[in-house]
């Protein structure tokens, strides 16, 4: 047992080595040359190649690498003397167009992150597995033709769609909601309510339509099993067959999924983010990516890679505990 | 059989009949409309015997018994009488046959590691059967179960109660399969191909686990199989169906020593004999 958590931990470990290589590698090749960038239109050759000198650039492929790898565990410093500018441990990068380095940009945008894909999370775990149950147990009926019907919506339906249709609906039209704000829990718990109340039920609802299809065909899939049969025939009641024998083989898989897309909101939700003005990581991509600061962008891959990487091991090792099958080994 | 057991056994007399079934006919709706896949089945079991159903697959033998046990497939409809010690079975609502199932009428299936839920410990499933019916703490049921298991013949009972269905083997699963049947001590024991899924040691093992059990219970049987030479070795009487409809009935010495239908005559053909001199296929030549 924890041999083989601890096999699983070393393997994440090699994949996001790798992830951060060929990260690195892109950048390394593809982008074009930050000293440039930074150095701006009146430029000497002089200036660039000290922006160079400060930024490690001018050193070969591998020892840019490792300097990035050791400042993620030590830290590491840009240039010397006087204009020398300290990163800290886990530094994963300094961006010179903010003037900050990228761990603590990430930093500040997490708790918005966080907050919106837990309220998104709980949404549509809800909305999904309730909806998929309903929608199989009631196979063939109009309540299930509905759920599906709202789930193909949401599906596909853009997210940004959606998030313009319902601020539309709800801000400007019905007046329900106010223009969503960015306030902390703290200063004003209603407000910060409100505010987070469109983006989660955007985000939940495309959640949402996958996991209650999903769920769907698992439950559909295990009624068919022959132990369904079996719990019947000792004369068990309707209810207790559905929850007890049903409910767990129909919803072990789902844990697959949402492993995955927990992680994977936590490393920034995008659109969401961006359409409703939400400061968070996903927005910070956005910016990043339209600045051409690498820097930033190099350091949020790594994070969302992270994120997936360590759900990923957390549902493995959750799984030993889910399903006996992958726990005990036949005798 | 045991002290945990607060019930009472009433070993039914021989020679009663215990299982009436008449005009039995299972409908489901197709696209082309209704199709019978059991047509005016009649039969009976008599307290303590075995009734062999035989037949290929696609013959009705297993909707036969999912309708005794009010569990056809959704659409399926059942007509016709089933009375067991003398009561009606057909026409009772779900909630009703809930009493019946498990305690009543015991199934044991095919395929035993499918027909097992595999998240859960094989004592928990033998254990809900017996609190399904007789409610109860579950440190009773547990004891009734792991005594159940030792009557299959599980070595180690007391720690194998608390294993999961992919630890055991085969042959382990359906004794345990015959243990949660037998737990709560049916009137009728139905077992649909119990031994199909095994191999030919392990079948003669469990055939006669089911014969020794029978005899000490005075379960009635109804042993579903595609197999004459099994049912030649279990069964008093013999029902032979195709495409539904009953071929051919009797006692098994009546059918296998002279058999009137041509079916049931080429099934007995198909059968290997060790005494027949000319081993060649004989399907293969026609």
């Amino acid at each position: 047992m924890t041999l083989t958590i601890l096999r699983r931990v070393l393997a994440a470990v090699g994949v996001l080595l790798l992830i951060s290589l060929f990260t690195f590698l892109i950048f390394f090749w593809l982008s074009p040359d930050p000293a440039v960038q930074i150095c701006g239109k009146t430029c000497t050759p002089e200036r660039i190649d000290q922006i160079r000198t400060q930024l490690g650039l001018n050193l070969p492929f591998w020892e840019q690498y490792w300097q990035f790898l050791s400042g993620i565990f030590t830290g590491r410093t840009y240039g010397e003397g006087a204009a020398a500018i300290d990163c800290a441990a886990p530094c994963l990068g300094f961006s010179f167009q903010t003037n900050e380095s990228v761990t603590d940009m990430i930093v500040a945008r997490m708790p918005v992150s966080v907050t919106l894909a837990i309220g998104a999370a709980l949404l549509w775990l809800l909305a999904g597995i309730g909806g998929g149950l309903l929608s199989a147990v009631k196979q063939g009926t109009g309540w299930d033709r509905g759920v599906m019907m709202t789930a193909l919506a949401g599906i596909s339906l853009p997210n940004y769609f959606v998030a313009l249709l319902l601020q539309y609906l709800l801000v400007v039209q019905l007046r329900w909601l106010p223009f969503p704000q960015s306030v902390t829990f703290a200063e004003d718990p209603l407000l910060w309510f409100q505010s987070y109340l469109m983006p989660w039920l955007v985000l939940a609802f495309g959640y949402a339509a996958m996991y209650s299809r999903i769920v769907r065909t698992n439950v559909i899939d295990t009624l068919g099993q022959n132990f369904m049969r079996t719990a019947r025939a000792k004369g068990l009641d309707g209810p207790i067959v559905l929850r007890r024998h049903a409910l767990r083989p129909s919803l072990t898989p789902v844990v697959t999924l949402f492993g995955m897309d927990f992680a994977g909101l936590l490393g920034g939700a995008l659109i969401t983010e961006t359409v409703f003005g939400l400061n968070g990581v996903g927005k910070l991509t956005a910016d990043s990516i339209a600045k051409n600061d690498q820097p930033v962008i190099m350091g949020v891959t790594l994070l969302a890679a992270a994120l997936v990487v360590v759900a990923n091991m957390l549902v493995d090792v959750a799984y030993t505990y889910l399903d006996p099958r992958v726990r005990v080994k036949s005798a | 059989m045991s002290l945990a057991s607060p019930r009472t056994i009433s070993i039914p007399v021989p020679g009663s009949t215990l299982l009436e079934v008449e005009h039995l006919t299972v409908t489901f709706p197709t696209s082309a409309g209704p199709v019978d896949v059991v047509k005016d089945a009649s039969f009976r079991v008599e307290s303590g015997d075995t009734l062999g159903i035989v037949g290929e697959s696609g013959s009705g033998k297993s909707m036969t018994s999912l309708a005794i046990m009010g569990l056809l497939p959704r659409g399926g409809t059942a007509t016709g009488s089933i009375r067991l010690n003398g009561h009606e079975l057909l026409g009772r609502t779900d909630r009703e046959m809930r009493r019946v199932r498990g305690d009543k009428v015991a199934m044991v299936f095919q395929d035993p590691l499918s027909s097992l839920n595999p998240y859960y410990t094989v004592g928990l499933q033998i254990e809900e059967a017996y609190r399904a019916h007789n409610g109860g703490s579950r440190r009773n049921a547990r004891t009734v179960t792991i005594e159940a298991l030792e009557r299959v013949r599980i070595a180690d009972a007391a720690r194998r109660v608390d294993h999961y269905p992919h630890q055991f083997s085969g042959g382990m699963r359906q004794r345990i399969m015959i243990a949660m049947a037998l737990c709560l001590e049916p009137d009728l024991l139905i077992a649909d191909e119990p031994t199909t899924a095994l191999d030919v040691t392990v079948q003669a093992q469990i055939l006669d686990l089911l014969a020794e059990l029978q005899r000490e219970t005075g379960t009635g049987m109804i042993f579903i199989t595609h197999d004459l030479a099994v049912v030649s070795q279990v069964a008093q009487d013999v029902l032979v169906m195709k495409d539904g409809a009953q071929v051919e009935s009797g006692t098994a010495e009546e059918i296998f020593s002279n058999p009137r239908a041509a079916y049931t005559r080429a099934l007995l053909d198909a059968l290997p004999r060790i005494d027949d001199p000319f081993d060649e296929l004989k399907g293969a030549a026609r």
